[in-house]
């Protein structure tokens, strides 16, 4: 799979219409992604983190993990095209937003496969497999958490709904030996 | 030469740090990923208040090995780097120098303001935050706490006297062990960090 590839019919001015700016702030000394504050953390505290909330045995605490990335990036992605929806499809917006997330560090997302009711997203790079494998080695479970909960935020963002209108679930991960990870998203009937 | 601090954060903010085509940042040996403050307060804090008290403090201490890990993996690979040697290594005349540097490396991270108030050789390092982001979205959120909150500069602090005065590297980590006795979660003015030896003094 090659994105670069798969997005070669899209004019290659639309993506990136965000103009993504790390800035740092010398006098407080904090770092801000298009005014957000946001900070660099590198993998051995990010899988640590995915590997605590697993650890805990009476609390679906992976839930909690997906909401919130789910509600940071619904709320901060919104923000970032607020001033471009207007202007360019959802297709292009769900473009921008794997821009982001490449541009985060996260790794890179085929976002083509989505529309409205949902679909599929594939990645063939995942930041969250790269740390969990230098960190902790191979497992036998898909380890992109974050990913879910990102694409249920970034979809409710684009399409003007809540996060929770979307169930993500991460069906295949090159964790467990798949070419790509692969994440179906679906409409949560009773959703908002 | 003395160890200018805001020549070691302008070296560091120049420092490349960008993903690839593929979406990963590689840097110092380690890979890197920018998220938003308010996420990890979140996430940390909600999880905090949904378990046991007791497992609220072994959660933390997990964080806190983790960013052990991060701060003495990520400190060393900065201060082997070019940049490092170029615009850092002429400041250091001694350990202590070293510890000022890395401690002044931590603010590239943009988790806050850190600076050195006391530093011992070889026994301890006082820190001090005004500005960390999770103690004042504690008090915001849930009003003033019963314990300190800022696992991150309490574990980055540790790391810097671990690469300095721990065994060489990589034998080193844990060698000190950090706490904080004032924090702004729990109503004190600033945060302040204390790294001692973690099984009394060395030597």
């Amino acid at each position: 799979m090659n994105l670069l590839t798969r997005y070669a019919d899209i004019d290659i001015e639309v993506i990136n219409m965000l103009d993504l700016k790390i800035t740092f702030e010398p006098e407080n000394n904090l770092l801000r992604l298009n005014g957000e504050l946001v900070s660099l953390h590198c993998h051995y505290f990010n899988s640590g983190l995915i590997k605590a909330l697993e650890e805990i045995p009476y609390l679906d605490a992976i839930k909690v993990y997906r909401e919130e990335v789910a509600a940071q990036f619904y709320l901060n992605f919104k923000k970032l095209i607020s001033d471009i929806r207007d202007d360019i499809s959802p297709k292009h917006l769900l473009i921008e937003a794997a821009e982001l997330y490449r541009f985060l560090g996260y790794g890179r997302l085929d976002v083509d496969g989505l529309s409205r009711e949902g679909g599929f997203v594939l990645s063939d790079s995942s930041y969250f497999v790269v740390s969990w494998l230098a960190r902790y080695g191979r497992r036998t479970s898909p380890v992109c958490h974050f990913t879910s909960g990102f694409l249920a935020g970034i979809m409710a963002a684009v399409y003007d709904t809540m996060p929770d209108h979307y169930e993500v679930q991460e069906v295949d991960c090159l964790m467990i030996g798949a070419d790509a990870c692969k994440f179906q998203v679906s409409e949560v009937k009773d959703g908002s | 030469m003395a160890v200018e601090v805001q020549n070691v954060i302008e070296m560091g903010t120049r420092l490349a740090l960008c993903s690839n085509e593929r979406g990963i940042m590689a840097s110092f040996g380690i890979y890197a990923a920018f998220n938003y403050n308010e996420f990890f307060f979140r996430v940390v804090s909600r999880i905090k208040r949904m378990i046991r008290e007791e497992d609220a403090l072994a959660f933390e201490e997990k964080l806190y090995a983790s960013v052990l890990e991060c701060a003495y993996y990520t400190f060393h690979g900065a201060r082997m780097s070019m940049d490092w040697r170029e615009y850092v290594t002429p400041m250091i005349d001694n350990p202590e120098d070293e510890v000022r540097a890395l401690v002044a490396f931590i603010n590239v991270f943009g988790v806050g303001f850190i600076e050195v108030e006391e530093l011992v050789p070889g026994k301890r390092l006082v820190t001090v935050v005004r500005n960390a982001y999770d103690p004042g979205r504690y008090v915001e959120e849930y009003g003033p706490q019963a314990r300190s909150s800022c696992y991150m500069f309490r574990a980055c602090t540790a790391a810097c006297m671990d690469l300095v005065y721990g065994p060489e590297y990589p034998d080193g980590m844990g060698t000190f062990a950090a706490t904080e006795p004032l924090c702004r979660a729990k109503g004190d003015a600033i945060c302040r960090f204390v790294a001692e030896p973690a099984q009394g003094p060395i030597g």
